[in-house]
């Protein structure tokens, strides 16, 4: 699963990033839009309102405790797909756990004390597959539990939806 | 090494022993969808060109968040519902009238049994661990659960609470429950199955259960159950056939936490706006002037609900200038409810009385609030716009309470108004 290997920038929250207002504005949950193209324009806005335009494919999401609290709103991670980005914080909780992994966002979900050495800008390289997080600006890395394998793969396949369709198929039920 | 309950139901499903953080796909006993999200379902599985469902015979399908129709829309959706049931085959449809809440009734009808594996296109699906099932909510991933059998899910840790000591008079389950949020914070109860046991399980019977089981999700929990013991049994006999086997966890089952809990808590506890988790005895929000009272949801519509409420009510008239709704869980419970003189005591005092179901709580489709009012109520949640506008307040409380203060006209000590 090379392709879960992110080499980019990190962009550093602290704990208790909201699902609805911080990661994304309510509205679109409300409206239910989940074109890849309108959500990507407002991911994280309501704190960086640039955060949108800075971020690139391949950067990482790191954050503190109770990352995307709040109402199960898949809006928020379609967005960071969208940006290609991947998620790397202290903990994360169940709902948005879940959607993290139907929206096909890589994610190492329980990375104690990880906002505490890294800083916005530092260049980091993380592999989502074995849980390696490398931080070539500071020369540290720490190893961090990994998705299960199941997981790893859904994200591999893009998250829900697709491997849903892929489960349809083998069964030939649809 | 033991197991503990949850490990124990999906084992069982999954025909092999699993433990607590494994990935599995087990596929449920039971599946129940509710009106709202029915008609997606239907669109999604369309999307995906499925033509049968895989089980058909273990879906109830319910309406309950929005029985009376007071749209143009919700009876268009309500027909697409009925069409859902049709073109799958689904036999266990509960329409309008027949059944009421999704979450209470598949238990009275003795759908539910103990250790039964149980998913739901809905949140409040742990009110089963009132007989000992456990019920994991999904949303949208209902869909791969109808098409292909089942969804994957993470084998939950326990956090395993021995409730001790007796509910103080002028005080209900609701308030333990609530004080129980600020208690156990939502780290210790993430992804976490919450299991009661202890010696004062003996004095709650099964509506109070219910009430115990559904709040903890309120603070990140997967689930809730109760030990099932003797009082389980005695309800369920009469409404199921065959044996029960009663789920337990054993002495030395892994849990994430363990301890007691003591059912004493000494004041009354509401939750102020804007989250379940917020809080407070009610004598830090006394004196705040109400619009809206209601009695209902999932949590707290069961029979001794409606009968805390009208103990209060006997005699009394609702506040000018407050409107207060009583929605019976279900038909049982209204029927129940009807015979032993308590719907006569709130129409008395002024109470509008509302179809079987969930009530004003979801999202106040009926009986919502308008801007800047103020509501307390018995709903789950009390998030900006539960009640249709964002800018409304609304407290959450238990029977007693809400109905103290629907009389009084501000939020009050119900222990002032006991009989």
């Amino acid at each position: 699963m090379s392709d879960l290997v992110y080499r980019g920038r990190a962009w550093v929250f602290g704990d208790n990033v909201a699902l609805d207002g911080d990661i994304m504005p309510l509205e679109f949950a409300i409206s239910r839009e989940t074109r890849p193209e309108v959500l990507s324009a407002h991911v994280l806005k309501a704190i960086d309102p640039e955060f949108p335009n800075k971020a690139k494919p391949g950067d990482v999401i790191v954050a503190g405790r109770r990352f995307a609290q709040g109402n199960p709103h898949i809006q928020g991670f379609l967005g960071f797909r969208a940006l290609g980005l991947g998620v790397v914080v202290e903990s994360i909780a169940r709902s948005s756990f879940r959607l993290a992994i139907s929206a096909g966002v890589p994610i190492l979900p329980a990375c104690a004390g990880v906002t505490k050495g890294t800083a916005t800008g530092d260049e980091v390289e993380v592999d989502f597959a074995t849980g390696l997080f490398r931080n070539r600006t500071r020369s540290v890395k720490h190893s961090y539990q990994p998705l299960d394998r199941i997981l790893l793969t859904m994200i591999a396949n893009g998250g829900w939806l697709p491997s849903v369709k892929k489960r349809l198929t083998a069964m030939g039920a649809a | 090494m033991g197991q503990t309950a949850s490990e124990k139901i999906l084992s069982r499903v999954l025909r092999r022993e699993v433990r607590a953080g494994e990935i599995v796909f087990p596929e449920p006993d039971l599946i129940t969808i509710h009106d709202w999200y029915a008609a997606n379902t239907a669109d999604m599985l369309a999307t995906l060109g499925v033509e049968r469902i895989r089980a058909p015979e273990k879906v109830v399908l319910v309406t309950d968040h929005e029985p009376t129709a007071v749209s143009r829309q919700a009876a268009e959706r309500q027909k697409k519902v009925r069409a859902f049931a049709a073109k799958f085959g689904i036999e266990r449809f509960f329409d309008v009238g027949r059944g009421g809440h999704g979450h209470i009734f598949p238990v009275e009808m003795g759908f539910v049994q103990p250790g039964m594996f149980v998913k739901a296109y809905d949140t409040h699906v742990p009110n089963f661990g009132a007989v000992g099932a456990l019920g994991i909510p999904l949303v949208t991933e209902i869909v791969e659960v109808l098409a292909c059998g089942s969804v994957w899910i993470k084998v939950p840790e326990t956090v395993r609470i021995q409730l001790t000591g007796r509910v103080h008079r002028g005080l209900s389950i609701r308030d333990v429950c609530q004080r129980l949020l600020v208690d156990f914070d939502a780290d210790r109860l993430d992804y976490a199955v919450v299991e009661f046991g202890g010696p004062a399980l003996a004095n709650i019977g099964i509506d109070g259960r219910f009430t115990l089981c559904n709040t903890p999700i309120e603070n990140g929990a997967k689930s809730a159950l109760v030990e099932p013991d003797q009082i389980v049994v005695d309800y369920l006999r009469p409404r199921v056939e065959g044996d029960l086997t009663l789920t337990k966890s054993d002495d030395d089952a892994v849990f994430r936490w363990r301890g007691d809990y003591d059912l004493g808590v000494m004041e009354p506890q509401v939750a102020a706006p804007p989250r379940p988790d917020n809080v407070v005895g009610v004598s830090t929000v006394r004196g705040i002037k109400i619009d809206h009272a209601f009695v209902g949801s999932c949590a707290s519509s069961l029979y001794t609900d409606i009968r805390d409420a009208a103990t209060i009510l006997k005699g009394r008239t609702v506040s000018a200038g407050v409107r207060m709704f009583v929605t019976p869980g279900t038909q049982e419970i209204w029927a129940r409810a009807d015979q032993d003189g308590l719907l006569r005591i709130l129409v008395d005092a002024g109470v509008v009385l509302t179809a079987p179901g969930c009530g004003p709580c979801a999202a106040g489709r009926i009986g919502p609030l308008a801007e800047g009012e103020v509501s307390i109520n018995t709903g789950t949640r009390n998030d900006p716009g539960r009640l249709g506008p964002m800018k409304a307040d609304i407290y959450l409380a238990s029977p007693l309470t809400v109905a103290a203060s629907a009389v009084a006209g501000e939020i009050v000590d119900p222990r002032e108004f006991l009989p």
